[in-house]
């Protein structure tokens, strides 16, 4: 994406964003704000941006006849992803697995493999409604990769997950960050540590950061700013160089 | 997969509800009307043929909403196609369902005030999931319809026959016009754009 600029009323969400990204798991972290909802919405194609060029696997998003396409390749878990209470697991996943537009015949195996990876095969009939928040955010992961996209986005991926399945995620975001590319919005910089290949900071609407896990904790081992980790000491003092380089401007 | 996958789309927008409530307005619609002992004068319809597609906008309105708006737009699936064939298969059934309650004076307050009103009722919902939501979509044609109701009355003039429609006999042709209006901006409006998003976005 070149030039991206994305605005929400009279709000500016994001702002001359430069950023390429390739297969792997890429980490967007940031505070409240910092336009990373605005970035995957843009990125999943719901949202437009005001300014700027966006192509996805190899399509500039702008051309409409692109879309069905680009869409088709994409997986995409909203923060809030509003299943319906009255379906089964299986039922939502073959819901967007339907919407996704692919083949019949390949479907129903399709599913029953997304659902087992993420630990639900054996909760496949049970209503939605009937789950915890932690199993209803791993049925939103399980939607997003029925489809085995080439562009995954996250956001907020392990919200209400315990740490087993925390520790479980990130294992398949790196089984799926060495075929696709992967980008996961989160406030956990631990799972950016264990997970990600590729960090990039947000901060109102800008690239305040880009580098990689260990970059990140290299700053912060330099660093005596706030922070229990290295990697969380690294993400303040980015985000204050930040600050400090727009004061100047 | 495609005949589960529309079994899979009616039961996301709640439809086996919606038929069961359309089927209830219904069958409320004929009790109510055979209470009015409308054989002495079929004005005394107007309760009726007013009120109960009033109730049916209201069920196919809230039927227009996605609780999953987010993912549904990242669909490959164009929408407009299943919008229109919802919103127009919807109204058809009340259209033919309610008309039963008021059967014969077709020129006053028969079935064809009862199908004009329930397109137009259909219409300004639609518009209103569109522009407002579909959870609050059966407010604006709530209060338009009972402002008209009960202010109506002692109107005058060529149009009242346009503003006031739900309550016109069904041979005016300026209730039609207003009515198919509301229908055709209405319908459109939702078929292009859908009902608006609701609730947390982050």
């Amino acid at each position: 994406m070149t030039g991206l600029r994305v605005r929400h009323r009279r709000t500016v969400a994001l702002d001359s964003v430069d950023l390429a990204l390739g297969t792997g798991v890429h980490g967007l972290l940031g505070p409240n704000g910092a336009g990373k909802t605005s970035l995957i919405r843009v990125l999943a194609t719901v949202a437009g941006p005001s300014a700027g060029r966006v192509e996805l696997l190899g399509r500039d998003t702008a051309e409409h006849r692109a879309l069905g396409e680009v869409r088709g390749r994409l997986g995409y878990l909203p923060q809030e992803f509003g299943y319906y209470p009255g379906f089964t697991v299986r039922e939502f996943v073959s819901y967007v697995a339907w919407l996704k537009e692919m083949p019949a015949a390949r479907t129903p195996a399709a599913v029953e493999r997304a659902v087992a990876r993420v630990g639900l095969a054996d909760r496949a009939d049970r209503k939605i409604r009937t789950l915890s928040g932690g199993m209803v955010r791993r049925v939103g992961i399980a939607q997003a990769i029925v489809n085995a996209p080439e562009v995954l986005l996250l956001d907020e991926p392990t919200a209400g997950l315990d740490p087993e399945q925390r520790v479980e995620f990130r294992e398949l975001l790196r089984e799926l960050g060495a075929s696709a590319t992967v980008v996961v919005s989160t406030h956990l910089v631990e799972d950016v540590a264990a997970a990600c290949t590729e960090v990039t900071l947000l901060d109102s609407g800008r690239v305040a950061y880009r580098g990689t896990p260990d970059t990140l904790t290299a700053l912060g081992e330099t660093s005596d700013g706030p922070g229990d980790h290295p990697i969380e000491r690294g993400y303040t003092a980015a985000l204050r160089a930040h600050r400090a380089t727009e004061v100047l401007r | 997969m495609t005949t589960a996958g529309q079994v899979l789309y009616a039961r996301s927008r709640a439809l086996p509800a919606t038929l069961v409530a359309l089927a209830g307005t219904a069958a409320f619609a004929v009790w109510a009307a055979a209470r009015l002992d409308s054989y002495l004068d079929p004005d005394r319809r107007v309760p009726v043929v007013a009120l109960a597609p009033l109730l049916a906008a209201a069920v196919i309105g809230v039927s227009l909403s996605s609780p999953s708006d987010e993912l549904d737009r990242t669909a490959v699936r164009p929408w407009w196609p299943r919008r229109l064939a919802q919103l127009a298969g919807l109204t058809a059934l009340a259209a033919v369902l309610l008309p039963v309650a008021v059967l014969g004076h077709p020129e006053t307050f028969g079935p064809p005030a009862m199908i004009r009103n329930t397109l137009g009722c259909t219409g300004v919902t639609a518009a209103a999931a569109a522009l407002l939501g579909a959870r609050l979509s059966w407010l604006p044609a709530f209060g338009y319809v009972s402002a008209v109701y009960l202010g109506s009355a002692g109107a005058h003039g060529s149009a009242v026959t346009v503003w006031a429609w739900p309550v016109q006999p069904g041979a005016q042709p300026g209730a039609w016009a207003a009515a198919l209006g509301a229908f055709a901006v209405g319908g459109a409006l939702f078929v292009v754009r859908g009902a608006r998003a609701e609730g947390p976005r982050g």
